[in-house]
């Protein structure tokens, strides 16, 4: 019946600004981030929570990018779960590394399996998940004595007697998922390897999209088998262009390794990573400010992914 | 180091290998003896076969022509906590005599530490893979009596103790440095010398590691790379030097 798929996708449309989805963190939340080191991170959704001064957030991810650097930055982190983080070649998450050293933050330092099988008991509705890694290691030390000690656990399996840890689910309050490509209401498309973001999904209690294109559902129903979160699942979906720059959003644009560059140089002090939000995240005041204040077009054209490579 | 690396290598193997030296030594290997040899990347990846380096795991160059894109969960639950992974690669910042590896942090001078990103899957490769194989180089402060931080277990206090903690996987294969390849006594589990690399002196591997060494007074000498080696490195692997320049 023609114009059948259309009412119902406006029934579920779930289109809102980045300003509307951001508002739907609040102070204190549990966030799953969705990238990966260079790769993929929520950075225009990152900002809108800088600008909207979010509070004593606890982030989670298998490995941290730019995205959780600039949030702890900007003092908006109290917390950390997680197995590692870097900005690849271009250097340490500073900010993030900073805040340890310092003790501004309590750390909660998995392996990253770790995090992933949290989110896992989570995704699942199940207390926890037994696992091998981390037996004897000072990460486990450090979560049982000082950063988690409620949330790890080790005994013997009651059917071998084999030594196992057990890790306590983990169900974060938000997971923020950057893609490629959406329909309006949240079926969401992934290219490329999809790290944890799949269980990072299924464990938290809202979901919201950021994603580089808008399509009709019909779109998505061409290729399912891409979808990585299916669109009832999802609370709000936010549709912004160059939504991971300067990280790199596979078969959509590369990263910005100029920008990397200027970023890491800021980010080595206190004074120069809030120069750096102060003058590329508040002043500009949204994300489409934001991209003129990286260059605009030309250098965004210049990013553009091709199409056979990827990047 | 990349063929001391790649000489260790046996084709058909799967193998979990990081950015820099391991990559080299794995696609070394697949372009002369392990033509078959798998790679596996936790970010979510089997088997690429890139044609241009780039910036780390999380950098697309790195995906090309893989056969699977897939999970986290996948590859570093599925596939390496399940017991299928032969070798792990592992980094370090510092190593002790147990082969016990810290990728986290390590102490300044002036006291307090120093953070660095974290390990990732590194404790995760250390638990389960069937072997490990660190690449480091050879330091006092690196190859050390005392860790700052065990991230990624190798047989902790030796004899049978990484066993009796619960972990799976075979532990510590080989420590490769810039000056030595090092194996693993089958009974105490302490870090031995095999082989010495040309041109460094005993004196100068005492001087530059931190905890007791037991030479051999009839040490063998690492073979150097083969001319068709440190051809395919220079001209085809890394041409730009991006990563053999860093040791």
């Amino acid at each position: 019946m023609a114009g059948h798929g259309r009412v119902q996708e406006d029934a579920n449309n779930k289109v809102v600004s980045l300003a509307d989805a951001a508002a739907l963190v609040h102070d204190g939340d549990t966030v799953a981030l969705s990238g990966f080191a260079c790769t993929r991170n929520a950075i225009a959704f990152s900002h809108e929570l800088i600008r909207q001064g979010r509070r004593d957030l606890t982030l989670s991810a298998c490995v941290f990018g730019m995205d959780a650097d600039l949030l702890v930055g900007a003092g908006a982190v109290s917390r950390l779960i997680y197995g590692g983080g870097s900005l690849d070649r271009y250097g340490a998450i500073q900010c993030v590394n900073r805040a340890y050293e310092q003790k501004k933050l309590v750390a909660e330092y998995y392996s990253s399996l770790g995090v992933t099988f949290r989110y896992l008991a989570g995704a699942l509705g199940i207390p926890f998940m037994p696992m091998k890694s981390m037996l004897g290691s000072d990460l486990l030390k450090r979560i049982k004595e000082e950063t988690g000690p409620d949330n790890v656990r080790e005994m013997d399996d009651p059917f071998t007697g084999e030594h196992l840890l057990l890790v306590k689910a983990l169900q974060p309050d938000v997971a923020v998922l950057q893609v490629q490509m959406s329909d309006a209401e949240g079926n969401a498309r992934v290219y490329g390897p999809r790290w944890e973001n799949v269980e990072a999904t299924r464990a938290a209690k809202k979901v919201i999209v950021v994603t580089e294109d808008l399509v009709p559902v019909d779109i998505i129903r061409q290729q399912p088998e891409l979808t990585v979160v299916p669109g009832f699942r999802v609370d709000a979906v936010v549709h912004v262009p160059y939504g991971a720059h300067p990280t790199s959003l596979y078969k959509c644009y590369d990263h910005d390794e100029d920008h990397l560059k200027l970023y890491v140089g800021k980010a080595r002090t206190e004074a120069g990573v809030a120069e750096y939000i102060d003058e590329f995240i508040v002043k500009p005041g949204s994300h489409m400010g934001y991209l003129e204040k990286v260059g605009g077009l030309a250098t965004l054209s210049a990013l553009k992914a091709d199409p056979i490579l990827g990047y | 180091m990349i063929a001391a690396g790649s000489r260790e290598l046996r084709d058909d193997q799967v193998v979990f290998a990081g950015l820099g030296i391991p990559q080299l030594a794995v696609s070394l290997a697949q372009r002369t003896h392990a033509p078959r040899l798998r790679v596996l990347n936790e970010i979510g990846l089997v088997d690429p076969h890139l044609i241009e380096l780039g910036v780390g795991n999380a950098d697309p160059r790195h995906w090309y022509r893989a056969t699977t894109f897939t999970s986290f969960l996948d590859v570093v639950g599925m596939l390496l906590h399940r017991g299928v992974v032969d070798v792990g690669f592992l980094g370090a910042l510092e190593i002790d005599q147990y082969g016990n590896n810290n990728a986290s942090e390590v102490a300044r001078d002036g006291g307090g530490i120093r953070r660095f990103g974290g390990g990732g899957g590194a404790n995760d490769i250390a638990s389960h893979a069937k072997a490990t194989m660190a690449i480091i180089r050879h330091e006092r402060r690196k190859l050390v009596e005392q860790l700052v931080h065990n991230t990624s277990p190798g047989y902790l206090d030796g004899g049978d103790s990484r066993k009796r903690a619960g972990l799976p996987g075979g532990g510590p294969h080989r420590v490769i440095t810039d000056k030595a390849v090092f194996g693993f006594d089958e009974e105490t589990h302490r870090m031995k010398l095999l082989s010495v690399h040309p041109g460094v002196t005993h004196e100068d591997l005492r001087e530059s590691t931190g905890f007791p060494l037991d030479i051999p007074s009839d040490l063998a000498l690492t073979p150097p790379p083969s001319e068709e080696e440190v051809r395919l490195i220079r001209e085809e692997l890394d041409p730009n030097k991006m990563y053999v320049s860093a040791f």
